[in-house]
């Protein structure tokens, strides 16, 4: 009758069944997350002329919405964990479509920046966020597959939206488009639609359990502070999480010199000569490659061999990035610029679809929900800081090759630290288990029925979750007397 | 030689020049002269491939107002001509504003008899002197009486017979001076001796970049469509909307609260069309203005009623409601039926339940009555 805990969760997540509807809504949402931003940039031109500005402040149009999407991380990390994925997804999706559309009536450009910036770019974040939680809710054994699929939905948003934007300039002007584009992101209301929520199982002595619970907490509740209540919506104590800071540290670190080659390897090829369509052409070499590997990864992290030292083949991933980049000035004509963009995007396709599996591993599905915004809003300021710097590299020095050389070494470092740090997690966590399992042998027999390495959760967590909430340790109540 | 080094060089210079562009421009726009340089490198990179395709090679030059400064302009050679450039200044004297302008030569290597008629055009938007030549390499003749002849357009302007050419090369050159719009055409030389070879020079002004396709705006609304001329300055830019067959010209003076020209930059042009309405779509004609003659850009332009992206918004709108509530209807059903099932297995139960206290109860009964 008692679900086996293999995880944190206080049930047993589908693994499949309606998880691969949940996976395909995902990979909506996440697309759309992404890829808007770097399709919104067809615009540009046409904006610079109507509002006479320089193109450095039409692009703040698209720094401010990525600023928001990756600083809306806690708010909506907040509100999943009051409301549930679903709600928050559905209304992001509807504030998305409010700014398109209130920016297809805008006649300055504050207000554009307002519109399109802040009000689209906080809707995109209230749906980032909650897709990736609710996956975790989902999927435990094929879980990166199901995070590796959902991010392949933003190369192929992308290879959608940038022609789809194109041909709505052509056709209805950017005011027109702007509307259009509305109605479109309101489609990820229907991939919120999708993510039903889940939890304990409800069955009929559950319910009543629920219930004695409910009321206890309630009670309880008065009782706390507004700290004790602040750490239920966002929990702060992941600061104390080893995993946790070197996951943030190393991401900080890494995302440095993440972006950066993208935003300026069209400019490098036709730099070094090649024509405009040619260097459009690599993009869309490194989107196509991007798209299959992020499955592929997926698929591979998957498996028996790596799913339970994910965190080596994450460092991995991300020193092969980083390699790229410094292999990347040998590249002097159109064939090595191809090579280069194949690799670059295998690299940067393995990198993303493990962005989240690896913090999922870290910290646990219920846990996520905090994590997941507060390590946005930390990545947020390096996101940010990665391309100017690299446009401040190249008009100094006048040479793309520092920048490359800047973004490969920022990211081998990352890889490396990630890798050691990792490995000194790994034998913590060992020593730990082999501790627990002498201190207690009945928690040692659950923890050692499943092979699975990532029973290790349960434990990490069990060891951190006394400044946690009573939440949880109410969650244990109910299964206790489910297994009674 | 020079057409190999042309990569690093091409940007050195330019740079340079646009700078003191820039620099003049700034004080006192489009009073002085200007000179175009060409940057031929290109061009001589181009013979030096022998293709015999059309050259349509007019190289952007750096357009440089000068207020009587002496300009030092880039000259071309080819690599096969030995002689026959004036890199002098001593062009002739002007009653005009305009100093002493040097002469630049174009020349075009004709590669043999039987190649196909080759062209070449040259860009020019304010006066200059030009000097022209052909060259045919690899003549394997012994001195024959030549014929050269110039011809412009149609019309022949010149033609003299030599004899005792340089061993195995035939070449003709003929200066020009170009003030004018007339001065401008074709210009093509022709050299007869056992064969006739041929080559066409053709002079004209800068070409006008507009828009290929049309711009889309609302009624209402206002919109700015620009046209470019690249690194050519011309004297000034007139608009025309297309009436019919009739191009009139736009006056901005005359109703401001419609049309603003800006004409800064010098070599761009911005028209602003504000509230818009349905008639003041079609066909837009920027034209520049140069010394030597006028070139037109165009510009499309559609004006659309707001209902026109309306429909398309309220289609997905409709298709995003009606999934939703197809997904959310699904999943009440299915709720349903699993309360239903779990409903059936409780009953299942219960009588099971039952079955088996009626068989204690009967067995019981047996059992006593057994007693």
């Amino acid at each position: 009758m008692s679900p086996p805990l293999t995880s944190d969760l206080a049930y047993v997540p589908p693994d499949g069944g309606w998880g691969w509807a949940v996976v395909f809504g995902a990979s909506i949402t996440v697309g759309f997350s992404y890829s808007f931003p770097k399709a919104f940039t067809i615009y540009f031109k046409e904006l610079q002329a109507v509002y006479k500005v320089s193109y450095s402040q039409i692009a703040w149009i698209t720094s401010i919405m990525c600023a928001t999407t990756y600083g809306g991380g806690p708010i909506s990390s907040i509100l999943v964990n009051r409301f549930g994925s679903r709600p928050v997804v559905i209304f992001g999706g509807l504030l998305c479509g409010i700014g398109m559309v209130s920016a297809s009536f805008c006649t300055s450009i504050m207000q554009l920046y307002i519109c399109v910036g802040l009000i689209s770019g906080f809707g995109l974040a209230l749906n980032l966020q909650p897709s990736v939680i609710i996956i975790g809710k989902y999927f435990l054994k094929r879980r990166p597959l199901a995070n590796g699929l959902a991010m392949a939905g933003s190369p192929v948003m992308l290879c959608t939206l940038a022609p789809l934007n194109q041909f709505l300039f052509d056709n209805f002007g950017w005011r027109g488009s702007f509307l259009i584009l509305g109605a479109i992101l309101l489609n990820c209301c229907v991939a919120g639609a999708l993510f039903r929520p889940i939890g304990p199982a409800t069955g009929p002595i559950q319910k009543e359990a629920n219930k004695e619970g409910k009321e206890t907490a309630k009670e309880e509740e008065e009782d706390k502070d507004c700290c004790a209540k602040f750490n239920q919506y966002l929990d702060c104590s992941l600061f104390k999480h080893r995993g946790f800071l070197i996951y943030l540290v190393g991401n900080v670190l890494m995302f440095l010199g993440f972006f950066a080659p993208i935003v300026f390897l069209a400019p490098y090829a036709k730099h070094i000569g090649i024509d405009e369509y040619s260097a459009a052409f690599l993009l869309s070499i490194l989107a196509i490659v991007d798209m299959f590997a992020r499955p592929a990864t997926g698929l591979i992290a998957n498996s028996k061999w790596v799913r339970p030292k994910i965190q080596y083949f994450f460092s991995f991933s991300i020193a092969f990035n980083g390699a790229c980049h410094l292999l990347c000035p040998l590249a002097s004509d159109y064939t090595g610029l191809i090579i280069y963009s194949v690799f670059f995007g295998l690299a940067f396709g393995m990198v993303c679809a493990m962005l989240f599996e690896t913090l999922m591993d870290l910290v646990g599905a219920t846990r996520f929900t905090s994590a997941v915004g507060l390590v946005t809003i930390a990545e947020c300021c390096t996101i940010l800081l990665g391309p100017p710097i690299g446009g401040t590299l190249i008009d100094t020095f006048g040479d793309y090759k520092y920048m490359f050389i800047k973004c490969g070494a920022v990211m081998v470092l990352a890889g490396t630290f990630l890798f050691i740090m990792n490995y000194y997690n790994y034998r913590m966590l060992a020593k730990e288990e082999k501790a627990m399992a002498t201190k207690d042998p009945e928690h040692g027999r659950t923890v050692n029925e499943g092979s699975n390495d990532w029973d290790r959760e349960k434990i990490q967590d069990g060891q951190e979750l006394e400044p946690l909430t009573d939440e949880q340790g109410l969650k244990k109540e109910i299964n206790g007397l489910s297994e009674a | 030689m020079r057409g190999c080094g042309s990569g690093t060089r091409a940007l050195r210079l330019p740079l340079l020049l646009l700078s003191l562009a820039a620099m003049c421009l700034s004080e006192d726009a489009l009073s002085g002269p200007t000179t175009t340089t060409q940057s031929t490198s290109q061009q001589t990179q181009n013979i030096l491939n022998n293709t015999p395709t059309e050259h349509n090679v007019s190289t952007p030059g750096q357009a440089i107002t000068t207020q009587g400064v002496h300009q030092e302009t880039r000259e071309s050679f080819s690599e096969n001509t030995s002689g026959g450039h004036d890199r002098s200044t001593d062009g002739p004297r002007y009653t005009t504003q305009q100093t002493n302008l040097t002469w630049m030569a174009y020349n075009i290597s004709i590669p043999g008899f039987s190649s196909p008629l080759i062209e070449k055009n040259i860009t020019l938007d304010s006066p200059a002197n030009i000097e022209l030549s052909c060259t045919v390499a690899s003549v394997s003749t012994h001195a024959v009486a030549i014929e050269k002849t110039w011809k412009k357009d149609t019309k022949t302007i010149e033609s003299n017979v030599t004899s005792n050419e340089t061993k195995n090369v035939w070449s003709t050159q003929y200066k020009l001076q170009i003030r004018e719009k007339k001065d401008m055409g074709s210009y093509m030389c022709v050299m007869k001796g056992e064969q006739e070879v041929q080559a066409v020079f053709h002079l004209k002004v800068p070409k006008i970049k507009g828009k290929e396709k049309p711009i889309v705006s609302y009624e209402g609304d206002s919109v700015v469509m620009v046209c470019e001329s690249g690194n050519y300055i011309p004297i000034t830019w007139i608009w025309y909307t297309i009436n019919g067959s009739h191009q009139v010209p736009i006056n901005d003076s005359l109703m401001p609260e419609k049309y603003i020209i800006d004409k800064t930059p010098a070599n761009k042009t911005h028209l602003k069309i504000m509230k818009l309405t349905g008639q003041d779509g079609g066909l837009y004609v920027c034209q520049a203005v140069f010394k030597l003659g006028e070139n037109n850009g165009e510009v499309n332009l559609k004006v659309l009623n707001y209902m026109v992206p309306l429909k398309p918004f309220f289609a997905i709108a409709a298709e995003v409601i009606v999934l939703v509530a197809l997904i959310f209807l699904y999943e009440i059903y299915s709720k349903k039926k699993e309360m239903l099932a779990e409903g059936e297995k409780e009953f299942e139960q219960i009588e099971q339940l039952k079955s088996e206290e009626s068989n204690g109860v009967e067995n019981s009964s047996t059992r006593h009555r057994k007693v």
